[in-house]
């Protein structure tokens, strides 16, 4: 098999590039899992099904609307829709849940996950869907003689925006602060007076809302199918153990980790291209356990 | 000062009328239901085989599946590729397992909770990639089919009895490992780690060891699923699966002995059951697990146990 | 038996323990004391293995054993008891003591051997002893205080130690019952000639039992000697008995 000869420098910073705009997506994904497990301690495996559900709200709503407009209205509905949604679930359930075993709670949620998959089965049925990207964003530019899709570009940019807006919310709020001090030391802020139960709602909602996001963005990219919250559910928490539980820019450094090694690997061997990131976590778990940045745990 | 015994007469014989049932089924039921309840003491030994190490040792075994697809695959693996007689597999399979346990047991074991789960489902969700896209060898995502069985159990009779022979010897060593003084001081570290620790238990290699008999029994339950479905597929080796295998020992009670066969039962013929009515299946089951866990914490038999006043942890499942 | 030279131990920028020393002889009971924060809890920690000192050495039996992992320090004849109720909650009691027996007699490894035929007759020796037969069937973990403090000891001695070494034995416990514990400890020092280390802040406990006594203030080791010595140490009566309540 020839392994490396096809591979240049102009195709290597292509994939590169590709690799950073998946990275987009990941991050979006799994800084709003990061988010819930280190503040609210919850390991919601059920966040690979909101990313489903986020992508079949957008291909319904685009294909509804139609056109141009069609993809960002659904661009803008989904996350709030599946924000709506997650509210719901957070004040009717898990708020009475909060004090369970981590093993619980991640069995819950993955009942959940199990019931919002056939959830979408039965509204969007089982065929697979897809979307295609706004007039604007389709066909491709050439970058040092290799073509780049436009839409990975938009990703590109749309990916620190989002960081710098989550960094934001975080650290320049008043809730974003709250919720940070939550992370570290739940009782002293129910002792400072605030209710608490309803910045644990906001940040659940926040997090769902994040992927939501992802499953938005995914859309044009990809199939929208049945079993695409099993995959992202999985590459979610690897990202979000390796860069550091509750850490936001280990979520990011673990995504692009992810990203990275993922089409570094499309290009060396495409057939075990898939096996690349398991690869890079694994050695980052095996002598970083407890992931890269410091976790707030 | 009193004995005690491994077992009370009145289980003995609660035992040993179903094993007569077992036994005597093939020649009331349907080939579906034959085949029904060998799927059900598969599944059974695999939720049980887990239990070990989650319900009596505490640790978060959260890809327990790899070994169970490891088995499958080795024993398939051996049969189609490896040109070997069928026994072998049978023999082999477990076995690698149970190596493949160890070598991932040595790189997770200093974790522990939430840790050690994450780092072992990297390890095993690496296992799954390879065999889902080495499609030369191990047939990729469409897995491999029509794996031979050894002639004396081909039929569908034949590889219910010798499902049922395996699944009660297996059950039968893993009821003694959990009454050992093995299984006991395993239960103490369950409870608290540390004390195990400062009473002279060597607590990593003691986890380690019950990783490597957890690992073994799943490659068991991995071989007789070929047994009876002659396929292997990569979806018995990924993380859903393994998730779904704890759904089971909560379901059931995981600090019993029977409690994850109960729950493996109650799985296998939901799915049976519901699935003749409707496709959304899964639904019915996560509601029932949702309903479970916000009421019924320790599982069906726990509950029950607990409330004959006989609640106690150690493995007395009758 | 047990010698403690120059030990300290820092967390972070705390210094926890920074000079302790001890000598602790075969068949004695010696008591630490200090007020809280001095330093006494950690101290056994470091003796015991689960916390691996910065600094000095620790001898038992000669052998230098700081650094140990705490199941080697256990195997060598020394164990210890907690100070916060630190059993195997959802076994019974018998399991609990049964469970230490085992460990000690390196039965822990057998597979298939019934554990009901294992380590019954000492398990039932250990529980008589320290008048918990009559509970062995409990499970462990709806015990009351005080008979779970009692367990704590008697899964410390199912290890059968040579030296057993008390996290503040009594704390909790009723009048009532840290009568019947002073009793226990002072028979298993006579009947069975164990070697007691132990830390209390009953003092009227203390100069009950103990032959020796040591003293810590801030991490360091001010003062050793007889009761009596302690009692006339004018360091000690300046930093710990002086001007200060003795309960």
């Amino acid at each position: 098999m020839d392994l490396a000869s096809h591979i240049t420098l102009a195709a290597l910073g292509q994939q590169l590039l590709v690799g950073l705009s998946r990275t987009t997506i990941l991050f979006i994904v799994s800084s709003g899992l990061s988010l819930i497990l280190g503040v609210l301690r919850i390991p919601n495996v059920s966040h690979g099904s909101l990313y489903m559900i986020g992508a079949f709200v957008t291909y319904s709503v685009a294909t509804l609307i139609g056109g141009q407009t069609g993809f960002w209205v659904a661009l803008a509905a989904a996350p709030v829709v599946v924000g709506l949604f997650s509210l719901a679930v957070e004040r009717g359930i898990f708020c009475h849940l909060y004090e369970r075993e981590h093993l619980m709670l991640l069995l819950f949620t993955f009942s959940l996950m199990l019931v919002l998959g056939d959830l979408v089965k039965l509204i969007w049925g089982s065929d697979y869907r897809s979307l295609s990207a706004p007039p604007m964003l389709q066909g491709s530019f050439s970058l040092a003689g290799m073509p780049f899709p436009r839409y990975n570009l938009f990703l590109l940019m749309i990916g620190p925006l989002v960081a710098l807006g989550l960094w934001a919310l975080t650290n320049k709020t008043k809730i974003g602060k709250i919720a940070r001090a939550a992370a570290v030391d739940r009782e002293m802020v129910a002792a400072m007076g605030i209710n608490v139960s309803w910045v644990f709602a906001f940040v659940f909602c926040l997090g769902c809302l994040m992927a939501g996001l992802g499953g938005a963005l995914v859309a044009p990219t990809q199939n929208i199918t049945q079993g695409m919250d099993h995959t992202i559910i999985m590459e979610a928490f690897l990202i979000v153990i390796i860069g550091g539980l509750g850490n936001m820019w280990g979520a990011l450094l673990g995504a692009a980790i992810f990203g990275i090694t993922d089409s570094i690997g499309i290009l060396v061997w495409p057939q075990f291209a898939i096996v690349f990131p398991y690869v890079a976590v694994t050695i980052v778990l095996i002598f970083r356990p407890k992931g890269l940045l410091k976790s707030t745990w | 000062m009193q004995q005690q015994k491994l077992l009370s007469s009145r289980s003995l014989i609660v035992v040993a009328v179903l094993l007569a049932a077992l036994a005597l089924l093939p020649t009331m039921a349907s080939r579906y239901y034959i085949y029904l309840v060998a799927l059900m003491m598969v599944t059974g030994l695999l939720a049980t085989s887990l239990n070990m190490v989650l319900g009596f040792g505490g640790m978060y075994q959260f890809n327990h599946a790899v070994f169970y697809g490891a088995g499958a695959y080795a024993a398939a693996l051996l049969t189609v590729r490896g040109g070997f007689n069928p026994w072998w597999g049978y023999l082999l399979g477990p076995v690698m397992a149970a190596a493949l346990s160890l070598l991932m047991g040595i790189i997770c074991v200093r974790l522990s909770k939430l840790y050690f789960g994450m780092l072992q489902i990297s390890l095993g969700s690496l296992v799954w990639a390879v065999v889902f896209r080495w499609y030369s060898f191990t047939g990729g995502d469409d897995g491999m089919h029509g794996v031979p069985s050894p002639r004396l159990i081909g039929s569908i009779d034949g590889a219910y009895y010798f499902v049922l022979i395996v699944t009660v010897v297996c059950l039968a060593l893993m009821y003694l490992i959990v009454n050992s003084p093995f299984g006991r001081v395993f239960q103490s570290i369950r409870d608290n780690p540390e004390r195990a620790e400062a009473i002279g238990v060597n607590v990593h290699l003691h986890q380690l060891i019950g990783l490597v008999i957890a690992g073994f029994f799943g490659g068991v339950a991995g071989t007789l699923f070929v047994t009876v479905e002659g396929s292997v597929f990569p979806d018995m080796l990924f993380w859903t699966l393994s998730l779904e295998i704890i759904i089971m020992c909560l379901l059931g009670g995981w600090f019993t002995f029977l409690g994850p066969m109960l729950g493996a039962g109650i799985v296998v013929s939901l799915r049976a059951v519901v699935g003749i009515y409707t496709d959304y299946w899964t639904m019915v089951l996560g509601i029932i697990l949702m309903l479970l866990i916000f009421f019924l914490p320790e599982g069906v038999l726990g509950f029950f146990t607990a409330r004959l006043g006989r609640g106690r942890a150690a493995g007395e499942g009758d | 038996m047990l010698s403690v030279q120059g030990l300290s131990k820092s967390f972070g920028p705390f210094l926890a323990v920074a000079d302790a020393n001890l000598e602790v002889a075969r068949g004695e009971v010696v008591a630490v004391i200090g007020p809280n924060g001095a330093g006494k809890t950690t101290l056994f920690k470091l003796i015991t293995g689960q916390l691996k000192p910065d600094g000095g050495r620790v001898l038992f039996k000669g052998q230098d054993i700081a650094g140990l992992s705490p199941h080697r320090v256990c195997r060598l004849g020394l164990s210890l008891s907690y100070q916060v109720v630190n059993i195997f909650s959802r076994m019974s009691v018998f399991e609990n003591v049964q469970v230490a027996v085992l460990a000690r007699r390196r039965q822990v490894l057998r597979l298939f051997t019934p554990a009901a035929h294992l380590a019954v007759d000492e398990t039932w020796e250990i529980l008589n002893s320290v008048g918990l037969a009559e509970k062995a069937a409990v499970t462990s973990g709806t015990l009351s205080h005080g008979d779970s403090k009692v367990l704590e000891m008697a899964i410390a001695l199912g290890n059968r130690p040579e030296l057993l070494i008390m996290d503040e034995p009594t704390a909790g416990m009723s009048p009532e019952e840290t009568r019947a514990a002073m009793a226990l400890i002072r028979r298993l020092n006579t009947e069975m000639g164990l070697t007691i280390l132990f830390c209390e802040h009953d003092m009227e406990l203390v100069f009950n039992l103990a032959q020796r006594i040591m003293v810590m203030r801030q991490g360091r080791t001010i003062a050793q000697g007889t009761c009596d010595e302690v009692r006339c140490d004018e360091k000690v009566q300046q930093a710990y008995l002086g001007g200060h309540d003795h309960a």
